[in-house]
């Protein structure tokens, strides 16, 4: 290997060359000293760094812990097929299918606006913008993204949910359409930056094999770049419902809090209630160790399991473009 | 043919995507957009004398010399306002006009007894001034304007009598005149409309300027003061001036709600009435009443709130935020960087490093109440009571909590920065007999410095604006500052949610409930772009020039 970089001034020797007066070589006792050091160093490291795994690890367990006693409890198919949740009365019923299912509505809503909007986004930051607007782009994006939740939902409650019952006539402004639009926007820099990410990746070599045969841009983009990028594409869809999923601020204040599935199920303006908003809303008033307290534990399980099998799912799919850039 | 078609359809497919960047764009300017603008309104705004009495009072800002004259300038102002109140209210609220007659009579048996008369005259006085009692209450209570005219003509005759002269009892006599001025113009059929009238003009009044003359000084702050801005100035004006009234438009149709000025001629509340000029007095000296300023409240970034947030800044909302952010980061930098940096220097790829990238991941990946959840689990139940600390939320709990969560953003961004560190620095450094910790610290990590300083900007940001995870953890609403690690924390982004759902009085200043959420962006939105200014700085020197 060679430096690249040439000394332009000349180094004053008389004035360095005092720190240059021990031997170059090390006796074994100094060498040995290296040699610990270095191990010591290298494992002190490492025990630091696997913090994270035991902050992981200490999540799981603690979570799975208090949600334990509701778990041996209450049958599980209760929990997870009754649309009942009726955790304060008498005897306690703990449905949680229409708080998953309202987690799903908004998710789900908000992918179906923000997937097709985030790929042609990330396809116009990749292919089509000049130089220029990427540059004043990113940043955008980048705000979009740093915008805290509280903020995207008190927009929601206090902006949205007016307009929408003033201009749209529902009956109320805090509803399954109001979070999914925001979950939306809030979902769009994940799945801008990770698709565009792999939309890079794909080298020049497809692309202008792909204009040498004729093609137009938009035949390019949807035929070849976007089919050979899927998997980026994949992960980006399933980063971006992980943060719409997991999201509590904007779902609590903007989707109503009501206990209920839809009827007739494509109504998205009625309201909803999600695993998130539950978890949140019933805490503060839930004694610690009553068995409402461990309900909520368990959702948070459930929302745990959820959001560590999309993220297993991704780093496949995202393990998979690297394995395509490395190519 | 084919050809037009494929080039149409490749012209959509650019200006769909171009759109798409566009609406993006545009979500941010209409989301940014209200709150930003509704927010500034608590900063920038034109202030009344109000708002300089209650500043002076509650914080202690300003000088007290100039509000004083303003205060004496302003009631000069006022005073013709509150005399016609006074002189209709005699009229209309005859409890009052009731009470005053029996404390004349009662004073009166008083003041004879002490004067000394023989019995005789004392009988026959108080018998005369009786009637005169009598003939008022009568008068008072009936809604009949001969009968009223008549006993007070009767009442009139008695006032040249010797017996009264020198007496309490002469006050009967303006009492009865000027009730009988003012009943003049009213319809006394519809009194009991007129005293709930009077009750919503006085409202309006006491939203305006603050308690009426002569009433005790209400316990809550945000009574104590009228407008203190012109816009709710504006809005209490309003208030003042117009009723909802039922009114037939058309005839043989069903009535109609609408808004009826109270002092037009035909269908106002007060037409005709001696309050009747009120209105448009108020109306056209509002300035001399308020005297509006255009006023910078810079303050508001400094001051404590008061009664909820009706008054006052977010002063103790920042600094908990800070706080907070500060301490999460002082657990979670360390971590950070070191484990970044064992990351990219010495581990190799293996199974280990695998694992622990994934769980890195998983970490960044965990839903933020969930983080909710842990913190409570462990740090407020489990951990705290075994190390002998109080069990119950505090800002060491979501500080802690906070630096898990931002743990991950922290390693990504010191990864990167690292990472792109040219090999060629670490090169020449390992060239002249360095070893690998001191290249790492002497070479590597102040080159990689800017780059993890952004990482820890970005962070912070994450950290302030974060609320689901301290929700359970150490946020409270309201309460004093932190002392210890162990009290609840007032946090920026925690009073935005609940001062956008829970808080009733702060519902009535919108413009304080978009100043706090209006603070939070700003303080989020500086970091980050602190971060990107930092981040383009640093590339532009990698870059070589």
């Amino acid at each position: 290997m060679e430096s690249s970089g040439t000394p332009n001034h000349m180094i004053d020797l008389s004035s360095s060359a005092a720190e240059f007066n021990r031997p170059l070589l090390l006796t074994p006792g100094e060498d040995l000293k290296g040699y610990i050091l270095g191990h010591v160093g290298r494992w002190s490291l490492f025990t630091i760094t696997s913090a994270s795994v035991l902050a992981v690890l200490l999540i799981f367990i603690f979570v799975i812990r208090e949600a334990l006693p509701f778990l041996t409890q209450f049958s599980l198919t209760e929990f997870l097929t009754s649309t009942r949740w009726y955790p304060e009365g008498t005897p306690h019923e703990f449905g949680a299918l229409a708080l998953i299912s309202g987690s799903l509505y908004v998710t789900l809503g908000a992918l179906i606006l923000a997937v097709p909007l985030g790929l042609s986004a990330a396809v116009f930051l990749s292919d089509i913008a000049p130089f220029k607007v990427q540059q004043i782009c990113k940043p955008i994006i980048e705000i979009l993204a740093a915008i805290p939740s509280v903020a995207y939902g008190f927009f929601a409650i206090l902006v949205l949910a007016p307009w929408m019952q003033k201009n749209l006539h529902f009956s109320t402004g805090a509803n399954t359409l109001n979070a999914a639009v925001i979950l939306a926007i809030m979902a769009l820099p994940t799945i801008i930056s990770v698709a565009e990410d792999s939309l890079s990746a794909i080298g020049r070599d497809i692309r202008e094999a792909s204009y040498g045969l004729g093609a137009t841009r938009a035949e390019t983009m949807l035929k070849v770049v976007i089919p050979e990028a899927h998997s980026g594409i994949i992960a980006a869809v399933i980063l971006g419902m992980m943060r719409a999923i997991g999201e509590t601020m904007v779902v609590w204040m903007a989707s109503g809090n009501a206990t209920q599935i839809p009827s007739p199920w494509w109504d998205l303006s009625q309201s909803v209630r999600t695993m998130t908003a539950t978890i949140a809303g019933d805490m503060g008033e839930t004694p610690k160790g009553s068995d409402h307290y461990h309900a909520l534990y368990a959702i948070g399980f459930l929302l745990l399991i959820f959001t560590f099998s999309l993220n297993l799912v991704s780093e496949y799919f995202l393990s998979r473009v690297r394995k395509a850039k490395g190519r | 043919m084919k050809i037009g078609y494929r080039q149409a359809f490749d012209k959509t497919f650019t200006i769909t995507a171009g759109l798409s960047v566009f609406l993006m764009v545009m979500a941010l300017v209409i989301i940014l957009g209200p709150m930003l603008s509704r927010g500034s309104k608590a900063v920038f705004f034109r202030g009344t004398v109000e708002f300089r009495k209650m500043q002076l009072a509650i914080f202690n800002h300003g000088s007290s010399d100039q509000v004083q004259a303003e205060t004496a300038r302003v009631e000069k102002a006022r005073e013709p306002v509150y005399e016609l109140l006074e002189n209709f209210q005699i009229g209309i609220d005859v409890e009052l006009l009731t009470d005053k007659t029996r404390e004349i009579y009662r004073e009166l048996g008083q003041q004879l007894r002490q004067m000394d008369v023989d019995r005789e005259t004392y009988a026959a006085i108080r018998a005369k001034a009786k009637d005169i009692r009598d003939t008022l209450s009568d008068i008072l209570e009936s809604t009949d304007k001969d009968y009223v005219n008549q006993g007070i003509e009767v009442i009139l005759k008695l006032s040249d009598d010797p017996d009264f002269k020198n007496t309490v009892a002469e006050q009967f006599f303006p009492l009865a005149r000027m009730y009988g001025e003012n009943v003049k113009n009213i319809d006394l059929t519809q009194r009991d409309q007129y005293i709930a009238a009077l009750e919503e003009v006085k409202d309006a009044l006491r939203k305006l300027f603050g308690p009426l003359p002569g009433e005790s000084t209400p316990p809550m702050p945000k009574d104590r003061y009228g407008a203190t801005r012109w816009d709710t100035a504006q809005q209490s004006l309003h208030q003042l001036l117009w009723a909802q009234a039922w009114v037939e438009t058309k005839p043989g149709e069903s009535l109609e709600k609408i808004s009826v000025r109270r002092d037009d001629p035909q269908k106002g509340q007060f037409a005709g009435t001696s309050l009747e000029p009120l209105f448009s007095l108020v109306e056209n000296n509002l300035d001399d009443m308020l005297q509006p300023e255009f006023t910078i409240y810079w303050r508001y970034f400094l001051d404590d709130w008061v009664n909820s947030h009706y008054f006052g800044g977010v002063g103790s909302e920042i600094i908990g935020t800070l706080l907070l952010t500060l301490l999460s980061m002082m657990f979670a930098v360390p971590l950070g960087v070191i484990s970044a940096a064992y990351l990219v220097e010495c581990a190799d790829e293996n199974m280990v490093v695998k694992i622990i990238r994934t769980c890195v991941n998983t970490l960044a990946g965990v839903p933020s109440i969930v983080f909710g959840l842990f913190g409570l689990a462990f740090f407020v139940l489990f951990l705290f009571p075994r190390l002998n600390m109080p069990s119950k939320p505090c800002i060491l709990s979501a500080a802690l909590t906070l630096s898990i969560l931002v743990l991950p953003v922290i390693i990504r961004a010191s990864e990167e920065a690292i990472k792109s560190v040219p090999q060629t620095y670490k090169e020449a450094s390992l060239s002249l007999g360095a070893g690998r910790f001191r290249t790492f610290v002497t070479v590597t990590l102040p080159a990689a410095l800017p780059g993890i300083l952004t990482g820890i900007i970005l962070s912070l940001g994450r950290a302030a604006g974060e609320t689901a995870p301290i929700l359970f953890t150490g946020a409270v609403a309201m309460g004093p500052q932190p002392k210890s690690l162990f009290d609840g924390v007032k946090t920026l982004s925690y009073s935005s949610l609940d001062i956008a759902t829970g808080d009733r009085l702060a519902m009535m200043a919108p413009h304080k409930q978009y100043g706090v959420i209006m603070t939070l962006i700003i303080l989020v939105l500086c970091l980050n772009i602190l971060a990107i200014i930092i981040r383009w700085r640093v590339a532009k020197k990698l870059r070589g020039y």
